[in-house]
């Protein structure tokens, strides 16, 4: 039985079904193939034979998939807008990181280094290190952990290579190409200001190195989750 | 051991049907559902009783049911029940299937243009 249902998973998620539905909707016919099974055996028969008898009244799996994959309320987003999933929900991420990275480093420098003209290459200690090592730690790690999430919700939708590699260079081109600048005050004792910009300046080589780095921590798990699933199949 | 005939383009719409009006009374789990209908059809509507879940989800999907988890007998069930607008959906799919009914019942007893069935 376990072997019908794992088959029947892995139909749902190739089409499309959204992979909270498709778990409820196994945990409710096992529970209901258990109920169905003691049924049988309390009518006397034998354990295989209560087995067969429950599959048979569970419907064939034929009908048990279509009954979901026609209903498109439970089409994940990733199918029904695979653009948004994977084009525009990383986009929004990266902006949101990077906007929380930007804001820790400008608060820290109004806080911690009033009067500074930047608020970089100062040698800071204790909680202002590590205040400002967590706004760098977003910043430099956004890229990755948006590239991993989209390799994550690709690997459990089934969802093939195409819209989840555009997702993932996207995001490895935007991680090499973003550059924090920092807005020295206009008078002494004013507010600076920090913000973003893209560029492969200082170094396009040095950039698509970056771009590649990303690329190769976010895509080998997603590798590595396929090779995994193909050899599970073959064997 | 033969497949379980179904009429599935027949069935359009009764297993939501029956379902709502089940649920009305009480509360149940799927497995329950399809027993009730069973022995209160005298198994003449007959599903795949897997079929019932996609139905069940797509109803609570619309609001007409709210679902609960219960451990009952130290197992996990998930129980559902009819919200106000699965009373209101009910009301509806039982007047339209009246009506039908009604229809059908007309023409195999003569109505205007036929003659009865023996």
């Amino acid at each position: 039985m376990a072997k019908q249902f794992h088959e029947l998973r892995e139909r749902l998620l190739r089409a499309g079904v959204a992979p909270r539905h498709v778990r409820r909707y196994l945990t409710e016919l096992t529970d209901h193939f258990a109920d169905l099974r003691a049924e049988e055996e309390r009518a006397g028969r034998s354990r295989a034979d209560a087995e067969s008898a429950a599959l048979l009244r569970l419907g064939a799996m034929d009908d048990l998939a279509k009954a979901m994959i026609e209903q498109r309320q439970f089409q994940s987003w990733c199918v029904r807008a695979p653009w948004a999933t994977f084009g525009l929900t990383p986009l929004l991420l990266l902006a949101g990181a990077y906007f929380v990275a930007l804001f820790i480093l400008w608060s820290g420098w109004q806080m911690f280094l009033p009067g500074a003209v930047t608020p970089f290459g100062h040698r800071v200690n204790g909680f202002v290190n590590w205040y400002f090592q967590a706004g760098r730690s977003i910043y430099f790690g956004a890229p990755v952990f948006v590239g991993w999430a989209i390799a994550l919700t690709a690997a459990r939708q089934r969802f093939s290579a195409i819209w989840p590699t555009v997702g993932l260079v996207l995001t490895a081109v935007i991680g090499c190409m973003a550059r924090v600048h920092a807005t020295p005050p206009a008078v002494p004792g004013g507010i600076g200001h920090v913000g973003m910009g893209f560029s492969l300046w200082p170094s396009a080589r040095g950039s698509l190195l970056y771009a590649l780095v990303i690329l190769a921590l976010t895509v080998l798990p997603y590798l590595v989750w396929r090779f995994q699933k193909a050899l599970s199949l073959t064997a | 051991m033969a497949a379980r005939e179904t009429n599935p383009n027949f069935m359009n719409g009764v297993p939501e049907l029956l379902i709502l009006r089940l649920l009305q009374q009480e509360e149940m789990y799927g497995y329950e559902i399809v027993q009730a209908i069973r022995s209160r059809t005298d198994a003449v509507v007959a599903v795949g009783e897997g079929v019932v879940y996609p139905v069940l989800h797509g109803l609570e999907g619309d609001g007409a049911l709210t679902s609960r988890r219960r451990t009952v007998n130290g197992r996990s069930r998930i129980y559902y029940s009819v919200t106000p607008a699965g009373s209101h959906r009910l009301a509806d799919l039982s007047e339209t299937w009246a009506n039908l009914a009604a229809a059908i019942q007309k023409m195999l007893t003569g109505g205007q243009h036929g003659e009865a069935i023996p």
